[in-house]
């Protein structure tokens, strides 16, 4: 917990924090680089920021001056930020000490933290196990206990997935509350900046710190920042709960129910009220192909920067096509050309009103639904998966079956529609945390933390961390 | 046979704002490599567009000048491909909702009026500049995202002399407007023509050949011309002409081929989703509107109907917008429309090349001008000595210090002259006689007189009158 | 829509920089395989009248940056991750410009 807490001795906290993360490295692969502290740690001295003295690991698509930023790809593996991301500024001001860049899915494509250059990251709680994706490392980071925060990105559900994975708070807000600027994209208009942390408060907190209009981020929103840790309330009474029943219906695992299920019941005795939501089933399934093709789009044009010429690895080559050839086949993986390819064929003339466009068409159906759904509630919940964190060695996902269409993507409404949402731990399944998805209406973000501080204190699941056997 | 010349041209012109298109780093005059970037003109990654005003209130100025019907919603999209030039790998640009469409401008030839359409005005980013050394070539990104506005007009011209009307017309337009510096040589402005013939009473078009980077208005009609020749001997032989992109060669008067194009490239434009629409509201509309600058027309009809400048005058003096300016600057501090209209059109534009690339004001303040024709016209000092006095101003030196340390001032005091005149008189009784006896020269000698003792001062007309009057008196 | 055929993905690949072995062509024609069974879920949902959304947020915005300059790098910043650079200029192979 750093909410309402002075770090005292921030030398001893910041150390303690780097020698733990160090430790762990070995087991758990979820640091990048290591940042230098020394400089940071005299200035949060210094400091009356809300985050003064706290150590804390951005991932590794976060732009920091002067110290590498790899995207967690080969093609950047050697390139130094030219410049801070503006949400670096806002932590440095508030006097966080970065104490480094977490490991994650190739340039945020992929859910599971087993297609990052720096190789597989484990999940604390059982090391065969992974953490998810594609912020892996620094949900990793916060579970192990090594650090209280860490900043993550989330383009389909890269930060709430893990955090169900690893027993964590994971926040993605309102599109347009945390400024893009400086965070290696993926998918621009599905990309939101979020944060892990292990406790409620702490969430509510860090908005504070990290929200806030950015006019270098054109999408970034106006709205003045709450005092969302000052306002928070759990209080359970009269709010009104929404479940999604469409993802129930679509969870095969009983414990997961059971849990889901036990917290409800203690919600309504806490005085809320609980109502069914039924999304139309046929678009529900769409979410996958409509987030792969408008993701895969957008991102093949906004990695078109990578090319070998002005910055990252380069291969020399006889021609300029071939300089370009050379430095992109060999500076991304196959899974990264496969979906570029994939995306380009997308945006192609003769395709893009098969493709692009029709996903962009059913995206707004989903959102004019996810609206409704939402319209006479406070939040809408379900399990933010449908079973605990597979094993690393798992690839049997039926990418087709309902299962894992709806009970494994649905959290990518909120990116379609940018609402806030975010994953609190709901349980434990034999000793594996699992959590439960929150999305409010845009710009609701307090509702949200109330109800999720309201579900926290009767889950008792605060401020967990795996033991690792270091 | 003789055949119908189809052409429409593109041109590409630089915005004269402060900053880039989408960032904050400025725009580059000459500066050196690579000093006038940032990480978002650079396409680090990351990086996010950020649009400028002052550009869009210029797109805006340009649409109206021409026309357009101005799109108040703003919206932008990608435009996909990989290039050295490019660093984002994509050109942000306004392909589906460009900002003006469906205007017109009218052109001159040979005295006769012709309206040309101008199909579309849309806003993108500049590319970097490369140059070859030896085995590699070098890249400046200096110029890349700096604003621009790429004008396309309809298929309505036909002949090279119209061509060059257009683009004449339209730099006179966007330099008029303030919009751009129009310098083709430089770059600033760049025009593309498409060219294809077909037999007249056919409705469909000929094969369409582009030329490209043509560099001033004289080589749009050369370039079009020999072209039109090109075509023309091409399809009398019974052959056809090839879809492809041609350069004018220079020395040899002729278009060169730089390469075919085959079938049409596949951009994979979608809209920008890094830029929301920005809506114009009606108030920064309106200031835009209230704002625009005089045409080059409107300033030619001002100065024949409100100065009463001949119509000859008037469009060499707006054949610039420097050379206006510099008109109008020097009439505002007083001097007099005409006298000005025909000293700068009859000396200063004659020895104006010395001035290099300066602009008319940073060579000659025009204070210093307007002193100088005041003093003419108030008859202190001679139009000969003004010549004298214009060519010593070239140092920067004022008029009147010129003026004061050569003594030239002209003395029009009545005392003083009389004075010259009475001594004159006094000394001269031979040509009193003379003047008596009818004989005109001697006035001329006595006016001749009074000079040499004013050491050239002396009001030539003034001297004359006074002594006719003091003449008449002995 | 159709199945893609090899020929299709090398030449997308080569459009986009990136080069393909003939393995990863084929996984690439499996994985389109599966995106068209995916697609079968959206063309079963009727998107006539419906237009693309390209923002999750669709209100217009009224910003504009002033043309003020507020950012640039040093030269040494610019070139800083330059892979070859040579007088102040970033350095690629001859390329013959159009």
């Amino acid at each position: 917990m750093f909410a309402n807490r002075k770090i005292e001795n921030i030398e001893q906290e910041v150390m303690e924090a780097v020698s733990l993360a160090r430790k762990q490295q070995p087991l758990l692969n979820a640091m990048v680089s290591f940042m230098e502290v020394d400089e940071a740690i005299s200035e949060a001295k210094n400091s009356n920021g809300k985050m003064a003295g706290l150590p804390i690991v951005l991932k590794d698509n976060v732009l920091t001056k002067g110290v590498r930023t790899t995207g967690s790809v080969q093609i950047l593996d050697n390139y130094i930020g030219a410049y801070d991301a503006t949400i670096t500024k806002k932590l440095k001001d508030a006097g966080a000490v970065i104490i480094g860049k977490s490991a994650l899915d190739g340039l945020g494509m992929g859910g599971t933290g087993t297609n990052c250059h720096t190789g597989f990251v484990h999940n604390p709680y059982d090391l065969n196990r992974m953490a998810g994706g594609s912020s892996v490392g620094s949900a990793v980071l916060v579970a192990s206990g090594a650090v209280a925060f860490a900043i993550g990105s989330d383009t389909g559900d890269s930060v709430r997935k893990p955090a169900s994975f690893v027993g964590i708070v994971g926040v993605k807000p309102t599109y347009g509350r945390i400024s893009r600027y400086g965070i290696i994209p993926y998918a621009s208009s599905l990309d939101h900046v979020g944060y892990f942390t292990r406790s409620v408060e702490d969430a509510a907190l860090a908005l504070e710190v990290l929200a806030g209009r950015d006019d270098k981020d054109m999408t970034s929103s106006t709205r003045e920042v709450e005092d969302y840790l000052a306002n928070l309330n759990g209080d359970l009474r009269g709010k009104k709960i929404g479940i999604l029943k469409n993802v129930i219906d679509a969870i095969k695992k009983d414990q997961t129910l059971a849990l889901f299920n036990e917290l409800i019941e203690k919600c309504v005795n806490a005085g809320a009220t609980v109502h069914m939501i039924n999304m139309d089933q046929t678009r529900l399934q769409a979410c996958l192909p409509v987030y792969y093709i408008i993701a895969n789009s957008e991102a093949t044009a906004n990695h078109s920067n990578l090319d070998g010429v002005r910055f990252g690895m380069q291969e020399w080559g006889d021609s300029l096509e071939e300089l370009m050839t050379n430095s992109r086949t060999k500076g991304f993986s196959f899974l990264l050309r496969k979906r570029f390819v994939i995306g380009s064929y997308s945006l192609a003339d003769e395709n893009q009103d098969l493709l692009l466009r029709k996903a962009q068409k059913v995206r707004r159906l989903l959102v004019e639904d996810y609206k409704t759904a939402l319209s006479d509630i406070d939040v809408l919940i379900a399990p933010a998966s449908g079973d605990v964190a597979p094993l690393l060695t798992d690839t049997s996902a039926d990418q087709l079956s309902a299962r894992y269409l709806i009970a494994e993507n649905h959290m990518v409404l909120g990116n379609f529609s940018g609402y806030p949402s975010m994953t609190i731990p709901m349980g434990k399944i034999d000793g594996l945390p699992i959590g439960i998805n929150i999305t409010a209406k845009p710009f609701e973000e307090q509702v949200m933390f109330d109800i999720a501080l309201g579900m926290e204190n009767l889950t008792g699941c605060k401020n967990m961390t795996a033991e690792v056997n270091v | 046979m003789s055949f119908e010349v189809i052409i429409g041209i593109e041109i590409h012109c630089e915005l004269k704002t402060k900053t880039k298109m989408f960032s904050g780093a400025p725009v580059s005059f000459g500066n050196l490599p690579n000093t006038c970037v940032n990480e978002i003109d650079l396409g680090h990654p990351g990086t996010l567009p950020s649009l400028n005003k002052r550009a869009v209130e210029l797109a805006i100025t340009a649409s109206e000048l021409m026309n357009c019907e101005v799109d108040r919603l703003i919206r932008f999209d990608r435009k996909n491909y990989y290039y050295s030039d490019l660093p984002k790998g994509f050109q942000i640009t306004q392909q589906f909702h460009p900002i003006g469409r469906g205007g017109y401008v009218d052109i001159d030839v040979d005295g006769v009026s012709k309206r040309i359409g101008i199909n579309r005005l849309h806003m993108e980013e500049d590319t970097a500049k490369q140059f070859h050394h030896g085995d590699v070539t070098w890249i400046d990104f200096n110029r890349a995202g700096t604003p621009l506005v790429e004008i396309v007009s309809e298929p309505d011209i036909r002949s090279g002399k119209e061509a060059a009307a257009f683009v004449e017309k339209m730099k006179s337009l966007l330099e008029f407007g303030d919009i751009s510096d129009v310098k083709m040589e430089e770059g600033s402005l760049r025009c593309d023509v498409n060219i294809s013939l077909r037999p007249y009473g056919f409705e469909g078009y000929g094969t369409k050949v582009e030329i490209k980077n043509l560099n001033s208005v004289n080589n749009v009609q050369r370039a079009v011309e020999a072209e039109i020749v090109r075509q023309t001997e091409i399809y009398l032989k019974g052959e056809s002409v090839v879809q492809s992109t041609r350069r004018y060669d220079e020395t040899t008067r002729k278009t060169v081929l730089m390469r075919k194009k085959e079938g049409t490239v596949d951009y994979k434009y979608f809209p920008e989703p890094n830029i929301p629409p920005v809506l114009i509201s009606d108030e920064f509309y309106s200031r835009v509107i209230s704002q625009l600058p005089k045409t080059a027309q409107q300033r030619k009809d001002a100065y024949i109907n409100q100065l009463g400048l001949s119509d000859y005058d008037a469009s060499i003096l707006t054949s610039g917008k420097d050379l206006s300016d510099y008109f109008d600057a020097i009439v505002g501090f007083g001097a007099p429309s005409k006298g000005t209209a025909n000293w700068l059109i009859s000396e200063v534009l004659s020895v104006a090349s010395l001035r290099s690339d300066k602009k008319f004001a940073d060579w000659i303040q025009p204070q210093h001008m307007a002193d100088l024709l005041i003093m003419v016209s108030e008859g202190k000092i001679s139009g000969k000595q003004a010549k004298e006095v214009f060519l010593d101003m070239i140092n920067g030196e004022s008029p009147k210090d010129i003026v004061a340390k050569k003594g030239m001032a002209q003395v029009s005091d009545e005392g003083q002259l009389l004075s010259w005149v009475t001594e004159i008189l006094n000394n001269n009784a031979q040509s009193i006689e003379d003047y008596k006896n009818g004989k005109d020269r001697a006035l001329g000698f006595l006016v001749g007189q009074v000079m040499k003792l004013s050491k050239g001062k002396a009001n030539p007309a003034m001297t004359s009158e006074l002594l006719v009057q003091e003449l008449s008196k002995r | 829509m159709e199945r893609i055929n090899k020929q299709k993905v090398f030449k997308l690949a080569e459009q986009l920089m990136l080069r393909l072995s003939d393995e990863e062509a084929d996984n690439i024609i499996a994985e389109f395989d599966t995106l068209l069974k995916q697609l079968d879920l959206l063309n079963q949902i009727d998107t006539s009248n419906v237009e693309e959304m390209i923002y999750p947020f669709e209100e217009p915005t009224s910003f504009f940056r002033e043309d003020i300059i507020d950012q640039v790098l040093s030269i040494e910043d610019a070139l800083y991750n330059a892979p070859v650079e040579e007088e102040g200029y970033f350095v690629i192979p001859k390329v013959v410009k159009d």
